[in-house]
């Protein structure tokens, strides 16, 4: 019972545009005409390979895949590369395609199997266990509530399989591990997908700008580290790792004896984000009719830091103007000087 | 470009001091803890730009670069105390005078505001290139900007060091408005490229790397520099030194061709890499302008 309800969840959040994404995805099993009639079982990926490593065997080698989020169209190649997909998580000796694509199990291949599969459920049977907190997390909530799109197993935990990453790197087995520097990097990019904002701001401060260097190791933290990895709670939950009540519990994982002035720290400075100013120039504008909100402007931490940051561009573009004219300035007149001289003493040889 | 002066000025025997030991030795330790400086925490300010990645791996990467990092910034706040120890000393043990007023101080003084007039009007071709005295204005803002800039520097970089120690010292009632850590980031990260563009620009052109200097102005170095430099550079302090009969005291041998080699072996390489750095920060500029 538990296990249905999970399931209908998951199919929901597959509708529309994204069961088509997912079932292009997985119509890798849209098989061309074999030469031998053949009844697919587990326990043996050789008829899938047989047709699925070679374009010509296959009816449709690729299919388009559209983002449920940006709606860009994407082309997924239904070709499988066998070395790639053995060092992947799935691509172990005793694991097999139909174990995934169960629909398939069974199936007579003679003329090559049913187009546009379901999508695979990663958690029914299997991962259970991170499910159970992906289900409670907001990202669920507002699927639930709002019937949003939201990230699913895939979306974070791209590149599983066969198949290239959203950032063209091929994820290797033991990636999909909180401690593997790629999967951490790459993380960090899913997110980044739907949270512009918040990425742009973790690029400017001091953990961001480390990760942004190629260095995603333990001690340095992405995301997930501060947001929970399954469980991503609004930091409006009590139980969110940022929330209130968690904050200095998760600060104080990597900073011993955070305290509370420590983690009103704000990890995502949004001092290049133009609607801050406009909000900061129009409560300003208005501060006589509407005081409240500038009082509310003013009392938030970013504005300080947008204010400190367009003064430093201030002070950098009034040098380096002022003080280049003054050093070209000074050369002109030495070469000009010099120049002078040379002439004189030129004339005077003459 | 300049070889016939330079062939005079290399003939000249005569040579003064203008840098003692203590000096040279200052500079020395500024410019070795500066490039440190420079090398492992520009990359982090031009994270997004693939010379920086680059940059970051060759001086070690994470967490390396940050031990270089925090090594150079305690050699350069050992030279800020050796500096203001040394001042101290001159100035309340060897009672000597003139470091707040007078033609010596490197403070800005009335006579400054008539050498940037004169200055002026000598860029625009209507009069003589002033006769400054033992500093010029520009040198005197350098020195100036030198101590400002360590001074904030020091403090942002020792509250990103210790942001824990730092923030405990605030009410968390403040700390909700004003960030202390992210406040010490945003400086810290462009009084950097403040520093590093304006000694790699405006210091390197201004002394270095003038037509008559190319490549490199050794009076910092061996602290010796040759009548006509002096005569030319610095007439006012000539004529004063000279009228004062204090000119024989400052009278040192010329630099031997090996401490002059020396020189230009130790500060050349040190001048193009700064201009590399400024190359790359600049085609940052223009990536970002375009």
């Amino acid at each position: 019972m538990v296990y249905r309800s999970k399931k209908s969840l998951i199919n929901k959040s597959l509708s529309g545009s994204k069961r088509l994404c997912f079932s292009a995805f997985l119509g890798v099993c849209t098989v061309a005409a074999l030469a031998l009639s053949t009844v697919l079982y587990a326990g043996d990926n050789g008829p899938c390979l047989e047709c699925h490593t070679k374009p010509d065997k296959l009816k449709v080698s690729e299919k388009a895949k559209i983002d449920p989020i940006t709606g860009e169209i994407k082309v997924a190649s239904m070709l499988v590369d066998e070395a790639t997909f053995k060092t992947t998580a799935h691509g172990g000796s005793d694991f097999f395609c139909v174990d995934c694509h169960q629909e398939l199990d069974g199936a007579d291949l003679t003329d090559g199997h049913k187009p546009n599969l379901k999508p695979v459920d990663c958690i029914t049977f299997c991962h259970d266990d991170p499910a159970e907190d992906y289900l409670q997390s907001s990202h669920v909530k507002l699927m639930k509530e709002h019937n949003k799109d939201v990230p699913t197993c895939k979306d974070c935990h791209f590149g599983l399989t066969f198949h290239d990453s959203v950032t063209g790197e091929k994820s290797p087995m033991y990636v999909p591990m909180g401690t593997n520097a790629l999967h951490r990097k790459l993380t960090i990019e899913a997110c980044s997908f739907c949270h512009q904002e918040y990425f742009d701001g973790y690029r400017n401060n001091a953990h961001g700008q480390v990760t942004s260097l190629g260095y995603t190791n333990e001690d340095v933290p992405v995301c997930f580290d501060c947001h929970g990895k399954h469980k991503i709670l609004n930091s409006s939950d009590p139980e969110s790792k940022v929330g209130k009540e968690r904050i200095l519990e998760t600060c104080g994982k990597c900073h011993a004896n955070a305290n509370a002035s420590f983690v009103k720290h704000i990890e995502h400075p949004q001092i290049k984000n133009l609607s801050y100013y406009n909000a900061l120039l129009n409560a300003i504008k208005n501060g006589r009719s509407d005081p409240e909100n500038l009082k509310k402007v003013l009392k938030n931490p970013q504005t300080i830091l947008c204010i400190v940051f367009v003064m430093y561009m201030g002070i950098l573009g009034f040098t380096f103007s002022s003080f280049g004219l003054h050093s070209l300035l000074c050369w002109l007149a030495a070469i000009r000087d010099e120049y002078r001289r040379k002439g004189h003493s030129d004339e005077e040889q003459h | 470009m300049n070889t016939g002066e330079r062939g005079i000025v290399m003939k000249s025997s005569t040579n003064f001091l203008r840098f003692s030991f203590f000096h040279r030795f200052c500079h020395f330790l500024t410019i070795v803890s500066f490039f440190g400086l420079v090398l492992t925490g520009i990359p982090l300010a031009f994270r997004s730009y693939g010379w920086a990645r680059w940059l970051y791996e060759l001086m070690g990467g994470y967490p390396t670069a940050g031990f270089i990092h925090r090594i150079c910034a305690i050699i350069t706040l050992f030279a800020a105390f050796l500096h203001f120890i040394n001042l101290f000393y001159n100035i309340s043990v060897k009672k000597q005078k003139g470091f707040f007023w007078g033609p010596k101080s490197l403070l800005i003084q009335p006579r400054d505001i008539f050498d940037i007039i004169g200055d002026l009007k000598w860029f625009l071709g209507i009069g003589k290139r002033p006769d400054f005295d033992k500093w010029i204005y520009w040198e005197k803002f350098e020195y100036l900007s030198l101590m400002w800039g360590t001074l904030v520097m020091a403090l942002t970089g020792l509250i990103l060091w210790f942001p824990v120690q730092f923030t405990k010292i605030i009410p968390t009632s403040v700390a909700s408005i004003i960030d202390l850590p992210s406040i010490a980031l945003i400086i810290h990260r462009y009084e950097a490229i403040l520093a590093a563009g304006f000694i790699f620009t405006i210091h390197f052109f201004h002394t270095h790397l003038l037509p008559e200097k190319m490549p490199v102005d050794e009076a910092i170095f061996t602290g010796k520099i040759t009548e006509e430099e002096f005569k030319h550079e610095r007439l006012a302090q000539y004529k004063r030194l000279e009228s004062q009969h204090k000119l024989d005291e400052l009278k040192v041998p010329p630099p031997s061709l090996f401490v002059s080699f020396i020189t230009r072996l130790f500060a050349v390489p040190i001048l193009i890499t700064g201009l590399v750095v400024v190359a790359f920060m600049l085609t940052a500029l223009l990536v970002w302008a375009i």
